[in-house]
Protein backbone atom coordinates (compact mmCIF):
# COMPACT_ATOMS: atom_id res chain seq x y z
CA UNK A 1 0.00 0.00 0.00
CA UNK A 2 1.45 3.43 -1.02
CA UNK A 3 2.46 6.18 1.85
CA UNK A 4 -1.23 7.48 2.84
CA UNK A 5 0.24 11.03 1.48
CA UNK A 6 0.22 9.95 -1.97
CA UNK A 7 -3.47 7.98 -2.02
CA UNK A 8 -6.01 9.67 -3.82
CA UNK A 9 -9.10 10.73 -1.73
CA UNK A 10 -11.40 7.75 -2.29
CA UNK A 11 -9.13 5.45 -1.08
CA UNK A 12 -7.68 7.70 1.69
CA UNK A 13 -11.55 7.44 2.76
CA UNK A 14 -11.39 3.51 2.23
CA UNK A 15 -8.41 3.53 4.66
CA UNK A 16 -10.12 5.22 7.44
CA UNK A 17 -13.06 3.05 6.79
CA UNK A 18 -11.14 -0.04 6.59
CA UNK A 19 -9.22 0.69 9.71
CA UNK A 20 -6.15 -1.24 8.38
CA UNK A 21 -3.98 -2.33 10.53
CA UNK A 22 -0.86 0.22 10.93
CA UNK A 23 -2.97 2.94 8.60
CA UNK A 24 -6.18 3.68 10.52
CA UNK A 25 -4.27 6.33 12.35
CA UNK A 26 -2.18 7.65 9.67
CA UNK A 27 -5.43 7.59 7.25
CA UNK A 28 -7.18 9.54 9.93
CA UNK A 29 -4.52 12.32 10.46
CA UNK A 30 -3.91 12.51 6.52
CA UNK A 31 -7.42 12.85 5.96
CA UNK A 32 -7.98 15.32 8.77
CA UNK A 33 -5.12 17.14 7.05
CA UNK A 34 -6.70 17.31 3.87
CA UNK A 35 -9.77 18.04 4.60
CA UNK A 36 -9.81 20.27 7.82
CA UNK A 37 -8.55 23.28 6.19
CA UNK A 38 -11.46 23.24 3.32
CA UNK A 39 -14.22 22.94 6.41
CA UNK A 40 -12.50 25.87 7.72
CA UNK A 41 -12.63 27.89 5.10
CA UNK A 42 -16.17 27.27 4.23
CA UNK A 43 -16.79 27.94 8.01
CA UNK A 44 -15.42 31.29 7.94
CA UNK A 45 -16.58 32.02 4.44
CA UNK A 46 -20.22 31.34 5.62
CA UNK A 47 -19.80 32.17 9.67
CA UNK A 48 -17.12 34.81 9.53
CA UNK A 49 -15.75 33.77 13.17
CA UNK A 50 -12.82 32.26 13.65
CA UNK A 51 -13.56 30.18 16.68
CA UNK A 52 -17.25 29.12 15.24
CA UNK A 53 -15.08 28.50 11.76
CA UNK A 54 -12.81 26.09 14.61
CA UNK A 55 -16.00 23.99 16.14
CA UNK A 56 -17.33 23.70 12.61
CA UNK A 57 -13.91 22.00 11.45
CA UNK A 58 -13.81 19.75 14.51
CA UNK A 59 -17.57 18.34 14.73
CA UNK A 60 -17.46 18.20 11.10
CA UNK A 61 -13.96 15.78 10.81
CA UNK A 62 -15.09 14.19 13.93
CA UNK A 63 -18.92 12.71 11.74
CA UNK A 64 -16.53 11.97 8.55
CA UNK A 65 -14.67 9.62 10.59
CA UNK A 66 -17.12 8.25 12.04
CA UNK A 67 -19.28 7.93 8.88
CA UNK A 68 -16.68 6.48 7.41
CA UNK A 69 -16.14 3.65 10.05
CA UNK A 70 -19.42 3.09 10.39
CA UNK A 71 -19.69 2.28 6.53
CA UNK A 72 -22.50 5.14 6.21
CA UNK A 73 -20.78 6.61 3.78
CA UNK A 74 -21.54 4.68 0.52
CA UNK A 75 -19.25 5.88 -2.43
CA UNK A 76 -15.80 6.52 -0.99
CA UNK A 77 -14.56 8.24 -4.10
CA UNK A 78 -17.27 11.10 -2.94
CA UNK A 79 -15.93 12.03 0.12
CA UNK A 80 -15.58 15.49 -0.83
CA UNK A 81 -18.75 15.87 -1.70
CA UNK A 82 -19.49 13.71 2.09
CA UNK A 83 -17.63 16.53 4.11
CA UNK A 84 -19.26 19.57 1.91
CA UNK A 85 -22.80 18.22 2.45
CA UNK A 86 -21.72 17.63 6.76
CA UNK A 87 -19.98 21.36 6.84
CA UNK A 88 -23.32 22.69 5.23
CA UNK A 89 -25.57 20.97 7.86
CA UNK A 90 -23.37 21.11 10.67
CA UNK A 91 -23.01 25.28 9.99
CA UNK A 92 -26.79 25.66 10.41
CA UNK A 93 -26.00 24.53 13.81
CA UNK A 94 -22.72 26.28 14.37
CA UNK A 95 -24.63 29.46 13.54
CA UNK A 96 -26.86 29.04 15.54
CA UNK A 97 -24.74 28.11 18.66
CA UNK A 98 -22.37 30.76 17.48
CA UNK A 99 -25.27 33.34 18.08
CA UNK A 100 -25.81 32.74 21.87
CA UNK A 101 -22.26 32.53 22.55
CA UNK A 102 -21.59 35.62 20.66
CA UNK A 103 -23.69 37.60 23.16
CA UNK A 104 -22.31 36.16 26.18
CA UNK A 105 -19.01 37.21 24.94
CA UNK A 106 -20.46 40.61 23.77
CA UNK A 107 -21.04 40.49 27.49
CA UNK A 108 -18.19 39.10 29.11
CA UNK A 109 -15.33 39.18 27.09
CA UNK A 110 -13.06 41.31 24.82
CA UNK A 111 -12.80 39.33 21.23
CA UNK A 112 -9.62 37.26 20.49
CA UNK A 113 -7.21 38.37 18.15
CA UNK A 114 -7.58 35.93 14.74
CA UNK A 115 -4.83 33.97 13.80
CA UNK A 116 -4.42 34.77 9.82
CA UNK A 117 -2.69 32.68 7.86
CA UNK A 118 -1.19 33.07 4.75
CA UNK A 119 -0.71 30.36 2.57
CA UNK A 120 0.14 27.85 6.26
CA UNK A 121 2.19 30.50 7.68
CA UNK A 122 1.18 33.11 9.82
CA UNK A 123 0.43 36.17 8.38
CA UNK A 124 2.94 39.21 9.16
CA UNK A 125 0.23 42.03 9.81
CA UNK A 126 3.41 44.61 10.02
CA UNK A 127 3.77 43.69 6.52
CA UNK A 128 0.59 44.00 5.50
CA UNK A 129 0.68 47.21 6.72
CA UNK A 130 3.16 48.48 5.36
CA UNK A 131 2.24 46.72 1.90
CA UNK A 132 -1.09 48.51 2.14
CA UNK A 133 0.42 51.71 2.72
CA UNK A 134 2.01 51.46 -0.43
CA UNK A 135 -1.01 51.34 -2.65
CA UNK A 136 -2.48 54.31 -4.02
CA UNK A 137 -4.90 55.78 -2.00
CA UNK A 138 -7.73 55.25 -4.57
CA UNK A 139 -6.94 51.30 -4.25
CA UNK A 140 -6.27 51.67 -0.34
CA UNK A 141 -10.07 52.82 0.23
CA UNK A 142 -11.22 50.31 -2.30
CA UNK A 143 -9.65 47.38 -0.56
CA UNK A 144 -10.59 48.54 2.83
CA UNK A 145 -14.25 49.58 1.40
CA UNK A 146 -14.78 45.63 0.06
CA UNK A 147 -13.08 43.63 3.06
CA UNK A 148 -13.18 45.81 5.99
CA UNK A 149 -16.74 47.70 5.85
CA UNK A 150 -17.91 44.65 3.81
CA UNK A 151 -19.14 47.21 0.95
CA UNK A 152 -20.31 45.95 -2.80
CA UNK A 153 -18.71 46.78 -6.06
CA UNK A 154 -22.07 48.70 -6.29
CA UNK A 155 -22.12 50.72 -2.82
CA UNK A 156 -18.01 51.61 -3.47
CA UNK A 157 -18.86 53.12 -6.52
CA UNK A 158 -21.73 55.47 -4.94
CA UNK A 159 -18.95 56.02 -2.43
CA UNK A 160 -16.05 56.95 -4.34
CA UNK A 161 -17.53 57.54 -7.82
CA UNK A 162 -15.75 55.16 -9.40
CA UNK A 163 -17.57 53.10 -12.22
CA UNK A 164 -18.62 49.47 -10.87
CA UNK A 165 -17.17 47.61 -13.38
CA UNK A 166 -13.59 50.16 -12.38
CA UNK A 167 -14.44 49.10 -8.79
CA UNK A 168 -14.03 45.31 -9.78
CA UNK A 169 -10.76 46.13 -11.17
CA UNK A 170 -8.97 48.52 -8.81
CA UNK A 171 -10.03 45.68 -6.35
CA UNK A 172 -8.72 42.49 -8.43
CA UNK A 173 -5.50 44.33 -8.75
CA UNK A 174 -5.16 45.69 -5.57
CA UNK A 175 -5.19 42.46 -3.85
CA UNK A 176 -2.91 41.29 -7.07
CA UNK A 177 -0.20 43.88 -5.31
CA UNK A 178 -1.36 43.00 -1.62
CA UNK A 179 -0.43 39.19 -2.75
CA UNK A 180 2.65 39.94 -3.88
CA UNK A 181 4.26 42.56 -1.45
CA UNK A 182 3.42 40.30 1.11
CA UNK A 183 5.11 37.46 -0.37
CA UNK A 184 8.08 39.53 -1.07
CA UNK A 185 9.71 38.87 2.00
CA UNK A 186 12.92 39.12 1.15
CA UNK A 187 12.66 42.62 -0.25
CA UNK A 188 11.60 45.16 2.53
CA UNK A 189 8.57 47.56 2.51
CA UNK B 1 -0.80 18.02 -3.97
CA UNK B 2 -2.78 16.63 -6.66
CA UNK B 3 -2.53 19.68 -9.79
CA UNK B 4 -6.01 21.08 -10.22
CA UNK B 5 -7.17 20.22 -13.68
CA UNK B 6 -9.60 23.33 -13.85
CA UNK B 7 -8.35 25.78 -11.61
CA UNK B 8 -10.64 28.49 -10.66
CA UNK B 9 -9.98 31.81 -11.32
CA UNK B 10 -8.28 34.41 -8.51
CA UNK B 11 -11.66 36.56 -9.41
CA UNK B 12 -13.80 33.70 -9.22
CA UNK B 13 -12.40 33.11 -5.59
CA UNK B 14 -12.68 36.64 -4.28
CA UNK B 15 -15.98 36.88 -5.65
CA UNK B 16 -16.98 33.95 -3.28
CA UNK B 17 -15.56 34.97 -0.33
CA UNK B 18 -16.91 38.36 -0.41
CA UNK B 19 -20.07 36.66 -1.35
CA UNK B 20 -20.80 38.13 -4.22
CA UNK B 21 -22.20 34.66 -6.01
CA UNK B 22 -25.42 33.33 -6.37
CA UNK B 23 -26.61 30.28 -4.81
CA UNK B 24 -25.79 28.03 -8.07
CA UNK B 25 -22.41 29.43 -8.70
CA UNK B 26 -21.97 29.29 -4.49
CA UNK B 27 -22.47 25.65 -4.77
CA UNK B 28 -20.75 25.23 -8.04
CA UNK B 29 -17.03 26.64 -6.27
CA UNK B 30 -17.70 24.85 -3.01
CA UNK B 31 -17.73 21.36 -4.76
CA UNK B 32 -14.83 22.66 -6.69
CA UNK B 33 -12.91 23.60 -3.24
CA UNK B 34 -13.58 20.67 -1.52
CA UNK B 35 -12.20 18.67 -4.25
CA UNK B 36 -9.17 20.25 -4.98
CA UNK B 37 -6.84 21.34 -2.52
CA UNK B 38 -4.89 23.83 -5.14
CA UNK B 39 -7.79 25.87 -4.73
CA UNK B 40 -8.30 25.98 -1.48
CA UNK B 41 -4.87 26.73 -0.36
CA UNK B 42 -5.31 29.90 -3.17
CA UNK B 43 -8.78 30.85 -1.89
CA UNK B 44 -6.90 30.48 2.27
CA UNK B 45 -4.27 33.34 0.87
CA UNK B 46 -6.91 35.50 -0.77
CA UNK B 47 -8.85 35.16 2.76
CA UNK B 48 -5.99 35.58 5.32
CA UNK B 49 -5.16 38.94 3.23
CA UNK B 50 -8.99 39.85 4.46
CA UNK B 51 -8.78 38.57 7.37
CA UNK B 52 -5.54 40.37 8.20
CA UNK B 53 -6.85 43.97 7.21
CA UNK B 54 -9.73 43.87 9.32
CA UNK B 55 -7.48 42.63 12.26
CA UNK B 56 -4.98 45.84 11.51
CA UNK B 57 -8.56 47.90 11.61
CA UNK B 58 -9.56 46.39 14.63
CA UNK B 59 -5.79 46.90 16.16
CA UNK B 60 -6.63 50.77 15.24
CA UNK B 61 -3.68 50.58 12.51
CA UNK B 62 -6.08 52.62 9.87
CA UNK B 63 -3.85 55.32 8.46
CA UNK B 64 -4.44 57.74 5.50
CA UNK B 65 -8.00 58.79 3.88
CA UNK B 66 -10.82 57.10 4.87
CA UNK B 67 -14.30 57.73 3.21
CA UNK B 68 -17.47 58.12 5.02
CA UNK B 69 -18.27 54.88 4.77
CA UNK B 70 -15.26 53.57 6.65
CA UNK B 71 -16.01 55.94 9.02
CA UNK B 72 -19.82 54.86 9.99
CA UNK B 73 -18.01 51.10 9.66
CA UNK B 74 -15.52 52.52 12.30
CA UNK B 75 -18.00 53.74 15.15
CA UNK B 76 -20.58 50.80 14.61
CA UNK B 77 -17.85 48.98 15.30
CA UNK B 78 -17.46 50.72 18.75
CA UNK B 79 -14.09 52.36 17.54
CA UNK B 80 -13.55 55.96 19.58
CA UNK B 81 -13.01 58.47 16.54
CA UNK B 82 -12.24 62.20 17.64
CA UNK B 83 -13.31 64.21 14.49
CA UNK B 84 -12.16 67.40 13.74
CA UNK B 85 -14.24 69.43 11.01
CA UNK B 86 -12.56 72.07 9.04
CA UNK B 87 -14.06 73.83 6.29
CA UNK B 88 -11.72 76.08 3.96
CA UNK B 89 -9.35 78.58 5.51
CA UNK B 90 -10.01 77.21 9.43
CA UNK B 91 -7.74 76.89 12.11
CA UNK B 92 -9.29 74.14 14.56
CA UNK B 93 -7.36 73.53 18.05
CA UNK B 94 -7.10 69.65 18.04
CA UNK B 95 -5.45 67.05 20.47
CA UNK B 96 -6.17 63.82 21.81
CA UNK B 97 -7.13 62.37 24.66
CA UNK B 98 -7.44 58.42 26.43
CA UNK B 99 -9.92 56.32 24.71
CA UNK B 100 -9.75 57.62 21.52
CA UNK B 101 -8.94 55.37 18.80
CA UNK B 102 -8.55 57.67 15.74
CA UNK B 103 -8.14 61.42 15.15
CA UNK B 104 -9.71 62.34 11.84
CA UNK B 105 -9.83 65.36 9.71
CA UNK B 106 -12.71 65.93 8.04
CA UNK B 107 -12.53 68.75 5.36
CA UNK B 108 -14.93 70.43 3.40
CA UNK B 109 -14.79 72.10 0.03
CA UNK B 110 -16.40 72.88 -3.04
CA UNK B 111 -15.69 69.54 -5.06
CA UNK B 112 -17.71 70.58 -8.53
CA UNK B 113 -16.57 68.63 -10.91
CA UNK B 114 -13.64 67.60 -9.24
CA UNK B 115 -13.53 64.04 -9.31
CA UNK B 116 -10.23 63.46 -7.40
CA UNK B 117 -8.21 65.43 -5.14
CA UNK B 118 -4.77 65.78 -3.66
CA UNK B 119 -4.02 66.15 -0.36
CA UNK B 120 -0.34 68.01 1.11
CA UNK B 121 0.07 67.93 5.00
CA UNK B 122 2.86 70.45 5.86
CA UNK B 123 4.88 71.12 9.17
CA UNK B 124 5.60 74.26 10.75
CA UNK B 125 9.34 74.49 8.93
CA UNK B 126 7.04 74.04 5.83
CA UNK B 127 8.44 70.60 5.10
CA UNK B 128 6.42 68.09 3.41
CA UNK B 129 4.87 65.61 5.84
CA UNK B 130 2.29 63.73 3.84
CA UNK B 131 1.28 64.06 0.63
CA UNK B 132 -1.63 62.03 -0.61
CA UNK B 133 -2.24 61.85 -4.36
CA UNK B 134 -5.50 61.37 -6.51
CA UNK B 135 -7.49 60.81 -3.72
CA UNK B 136 -11.66 59.71 -4.75
CA UNK B 137 -14.52 62.47 -4.18
CA UNK B 138 -17.82 60.98 -4.75
CA UNK B 139 -19.59 64.20 -5.01
CA UNK B 140 -20.08 68.01 -5.05
CA UNK B 141 -21.17 67.85 -1.34
CA UNK B 142 -18.49 65.99 0.34
CA UNK B 143 -16.06 65.77 2.60
CA UNK B 144 -12.77 64.29 2.92
CA UNK B 145 -11.16 62.80 5.90
CA UNK B 146 -7.81 61.98 7.00
CA UNK B 147 -7.27 59.60 10.14
CA UNK B 148 -4.66 58.67 11.96
CA UNK B 149 -4.16 55.90 14.53
CA UNK B 150 -4.59 57.64 17.95
CA UNK B 151 -1.59 55.92 18.97
CA UNK B 152 0.35 58.02 16.37
CA UNK B 153 -1.20 61.17 17.13
CA UNK B 154 -0.67 60.97 20.88
CA UNK B 155 3.66 61.14 19.79
CA UNK B 156 3.03 64.33 18.71
CA UNK B 157 4.76 67.56 19.98
CA UNK B 158 2.42 70.15 19.96
CA UNK B 159 2.91 72.47 16.36
CA UNK B 160 0.48 74.13 13.47
CA UNK B 161 -0.40 71.00 10.69
CA UNK B 162 -1.12 73.26 7.22
CA UNK B 163 -3.19 71.07 5.03
CA UNK B 164 -3.91 71.85 1.39
CA UNK B 165 -6.28 70.47 -0.71
CA UNK B 166 -6.03 71.11 -4.35
CA UNK B 167 -7.97 69.03 -6.88
CA UNK B 168 -6.48 66.60 -9.36
CA UNK B 169 -5.19 66.65 -12.93
CA UNK B 170 -3.20 69.59 -14.25
CA UNK B 171 -5.01 72.48 -13.63
CA UNK B 172 -4.19 71.56 -9.55
CA UNK B 173 -6.51 74.22 -7.93
CA UNK B 174 -6.52 74.61 -4.51
CA UNK B 175 -9.55 74.07 -2.92
CA UNK B 176 -8.95 74.48 0.32
CA UNK B 177 -6.43 75.23 3.04
CA UNK B 178 -6.66 74.21 6.81
CA UNK B 179 -5.07 74.51 10.04
CA UNK B 180 -4.78 71.90 12.88
CA UNK B 181 -3.33 73.64 15.67
CA UNK B 182 -2.54 70.67 17.79
CA UNK B 183 -1.18 70.27 21.54
CA UNK B 184 0.62 67.45 22.59
CA UNK B 185 -0.94 64.34 24.52
CA UNK B 186 -1.96 65.28 28.06
CA UNK B 187 -2.38 61.76 30.23
CA UNK B 188 -3.77 63.44 32.65
CA UNK B 189 -6.64 65.08 30.43
CA UNK B 190 -9.71 63.76 29.93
Amino acid sequence: MPPVVDLSDGDLARAVAAREPGSGGLAEGELYRRFAPRVRLYGLRHLRDEDAAADLVQQVMLLTIEKLRDGSVRDADQIASFVLGTSRMMARDVRRQEWRRSKLRETYMPPPAPETRHGGELLDLDRLDACLARLAERDRLVVLLTFYAERTPREVQQELGVTEGNVRVIRHRALQRLRACVMSREEGP
Amino acid sequence: MQPCDAPLSDEMLLVYWLRETSTDETDQIEAHLFACAECAARLERTASLGMGLNELVRQGRLSGMVSPALLNRLQRDGFHLRLYALSPGDTVPCTVFPGDDFVAASLHADFSGVRSVSLSVTAPDDSTLREFEDVPVSGAEGELVWALPAAVVRQFPSMRLRLTLTSAGQDRAVLGEYVLDHSAFDPASG
